[in-house]
């Protein structure tokens, strides 16, 4: 085992810059391209306004994770930095003389520089703990700056918010942004060159001591870096993104208001990030997709999304704690090591009957839902395409039984799958 | 005679009421290699904090260089060129073998907290961790999270960290506690490999390892030197004698 993953000694410099570039680079070719396409497969208005608000939140994941998955600071107020970023982009979009002598896609480095800002006054006193310090101090000054906006009206709006008109900015080689369409290609770009610098920013000196800082603060120390400054420079790098996130947020809604600050959105965050998975550098890019998702197609189905969404992110952290792209990782080795094949079966006979079982779950939840909260005299329901009497006794034991029968079939098939796991991650066998 | 590389002058550290380290006096040559020995309890581990100002001391100084190292950052006392590994093996298990050492190379390279150089592109950085690597016997251990090496192999390469950054003084912990006897041979050969024209100021319980890397010795008994000097000169003084042989006599009871 050990054996298999021990690397040739005699030229390990070599074998590393050898096609590291190219292989670095084909995602985020891949990434530019499916960017580009993106409209042309989903082509309606409601289709680019959710892929906006999905970029909008891949960028401001990323930098939340530049925080949490890769310092070890958990946040519990980074709402405030996209926010506060935001408000200062739609501040200048509301001076016209200042806004209409730069194009529109140069406005989100405005926010950065303010969420910048912030961070730096911020993370002067924030940033000389991690752990629960840092944490409660995110949180309080969360709140505080999340109460500011009825008091500093000036600048926040007070419950209203504030507005703006972003075709006002100096034509951008003769666009002014009017289109939906337009405002997704700035998205694009922006997401694209966020995603890109702070990859690289991982890549850094100081980006490789956030790791090792948050690992093992004291090591550390002993090699000559300050735990305190390290912490520092991330935070504020992370206070820079989620700034350019918020400009962009300005950019697409033309409105910011307290809810751009408050502690919910520095909540949604964390669990669209926890989602993702801390671990890996994609991984706030999946939760931001997979959460988006659920926020905007899940809710129009049902008003329960949220409470589907909070099952996912409970399941998630007690069954997956690398999140959904640790889950995609631990099938690297299975892959290598060519056992992919062999978890086909076993996956289809459990996972199969656990989404039907759930399924079944939801139809109770809805159904329960629906008796308890429609108004008098709406009996009729519909569910996945049928459309029954919530009074009567049959949909209610169908449900149960399809809930009932599929988790159990499930449960039988459980140890089954695990074997397979297991063997298929044993080198040698399958040979 | 020239600067002495360390020297402690009436050193004390006080726990509440309890003094731990009751006023030491040492002066360590450049290019020494000192062992510190001393009964379980005596403060040798105290006193190696304190050195770090992991600990701040109650009392007396510590100077590296004749430098007095007083209200310094554990940091900013590296930077000047000393460093130390721990009793408990202290490295980042979640990355790579490899990247702990390079992590350890960043700030003696001049890298700072640079945001603008990428790690990988250095070749100085890689070349210079390999060449680490190698040192310590590691190269074939390169890519694996250091988390799951082996023990022995953990604290080789926490030596490894140790060195990287080119400090001329090094301090190790027990680098040789809870070692098997090949292990224990392993490191002391490695140790002697990697502290070469350095100075080494070391804490060890395994007297073979002591007798066979140190110049000189000092005797640590109830946060007091009560002897200091070459191994056979320490090893003939009545008092160490008794005071290992107390030791003994009371673990017995």
């Amino acid at each position: 085992m050990s054996d298999q993953l021990t690397t040739d000694p005699s030229k390990p410099a070599q074998r590393m810059r050898a096609g590291s570039m190219t292989l670095t680079l084909m995602p985020w070719i891949i990434a530019a391209i499916a960017l580009i396409l993106m409209p042309f497969i989903f082509t309606s208005n409601s289709a680019l306004t959710i892929m906006n608000q999905m970029w909008i939140t891949v960028i401001f994941a990323l930098a939340y994770n530049m925080l949490l998955g890769q310092g070890g600071m958990l946040s519990f107020g980074h709402a405030v930095y996209a926010g506060v970023g935001g408000f200062a982009c739609m501040h200048i979009m509301n001076m016209s003389d200042l806004f209409a002598s730069f194009p529109l896609p140069v406005l989100p480095i405005f926010g950065g520089l303010f969420g910048m800002g912030l961070a730096m006054i911020v993370g002067a006193f924030s940033t000389r703990n991690a752990g629960t310090v840092f944490a409660m101090i995110s949180l309080g000054v969360g709140e505080l700056i999340a109460a500011c906006s009825v008091i500093i009206v000036a600048f926040f709006g007070g419950e209203e918010g504030i507005s703006g008109d972003r075709t006002y900015a100096m034509p951008f080689f003769s666009n002014e942004f009017l289109q939906q369409i337009d405002v997704y290609y700035l998205t694009s770009f922006w997401v694209i060159l966020a995603a890109a610098l702070m990859y690289l920013w991982s890549r850094t000196p100081v980006g490789r001591m956030a790791n090792a800082v948050r690992d093992n603060p004291e090591r550390a120390e002993f090699l000559g870096y300050s735990a305190r400054w390290v912490r520092f420079y991330s935070f504020v790098a992370s206070g820079f993104f989620a700034g350019i996130a918020g400009g962009l947020f300005a950019i697409n809604y033309e409105i910011l208001t307290e809810e751009n600050l408050n502690t919910a959105s520095s909540g949604v965050i964390l669990l669209v990030t926890f989602l993702g998975g801390v671990g890996f550098f994609f991984g706030p890019i999946i939760g931001a997709i997979v959460f988006t998702l659920v926020q905007t197609v899940l809710s129009l189905q049902t008003e329960l999304w949220a409470f589907y969404a909070g099952s996912l992110f409970v399941a998630t952290v007690m069954f997956f704690p690398g999140g959904l792209a640790g889950l995609l990782m631990m099938h690297v080795p299975v892959f290598k090591l060519g056992n992919a094949k062999q978890l086909i079966q076993p996956y289809i006979k459990t996972l199969l009957p656990a989404a039907i079982g759930i399924l079944g779950v939801c139809a109770l939840v809805e159904m329960t839902f629906h008796f308890r909260h429609a108004s008098i005299g709406d009996d009729e329901m519909t569910l996945f395409w049928t459309t029954f009497d919530i009074h009567t006794l049959l949909p209610w034991l169908i449900a149960g039984a399809v809930a009932l029968i599929g988790i159990g079939i499930a449960k039988r098939n459980a140890p089954e799958l695990k074997e397979a796991w297991d063997a298929a991650n044993t080198a040698g066998d399958a040979s | 005679m020239s600067t002495p590389a360390l020297e402690l002058s009436g050193l004390k550290k006080s726990f509440g009421k309890a003094e731990i380290i009751r006023g030491i006096n040492l002066s360590i040559g450049k290019s020494e290699r000192h062992a510190i020995i001393g009964p379980n309890g005596a403060g040798k581990s105290t006193l190696f904090n304190l050195i770090t100002a992991r600990f701040m001391p109650t009392a007396g100084s510590v100077k590296l260089h004749g430098e007095d190292l007083r209200g310094l950052q554990p940091y900013q006392i590296n930077r000047k060129g000393l460093s130390r590994s721990f009793q408990i093996t202290n490295i980042f298990p979640a990355m790579t073998v490899f990247e702990n050492v390079r992590c350890a190379l960043l700030w003696s390279q001049g890298y700072k907290y640079s945001f603008w150089n990428l790690v990988n592109r250095s070749r100085q950085l890689t070349e210079g961790a390999d060449a680490i690597l190698d040192q310590i016997n590691l190269l074939g251990r390169r890519d694996l999270p250091a988390g799951t090496l082996s023990y022995a192999e953990q604290r080789a390469l926490e030596i490894g960290i140790t060195i990287a950054g080119g400090a001329d003084v090094i301090m190790l912990d027990e680098p040789t506690a809870g070692m098997s006897h090949s292990e224990t041979d392993y490191i002391t050969d490695l140790i002697m490999k990697v502290t070469e024209g350095k100075t080494l100021i070391m804490v060890e319980h395994d007297m073979g390892v002591v007798f066979g890397l140190a110049d000189r010795i000092s005797v640590l008994v109830y946060g007091e030197i009560i002897a200091t000097g070459k191994p056979e000169d320490v090893r003939g003084d009545p008092r160490v004698q008794e005071a290992y042989l107390g030791a003994a006599l009371e673990a017995e009871h």
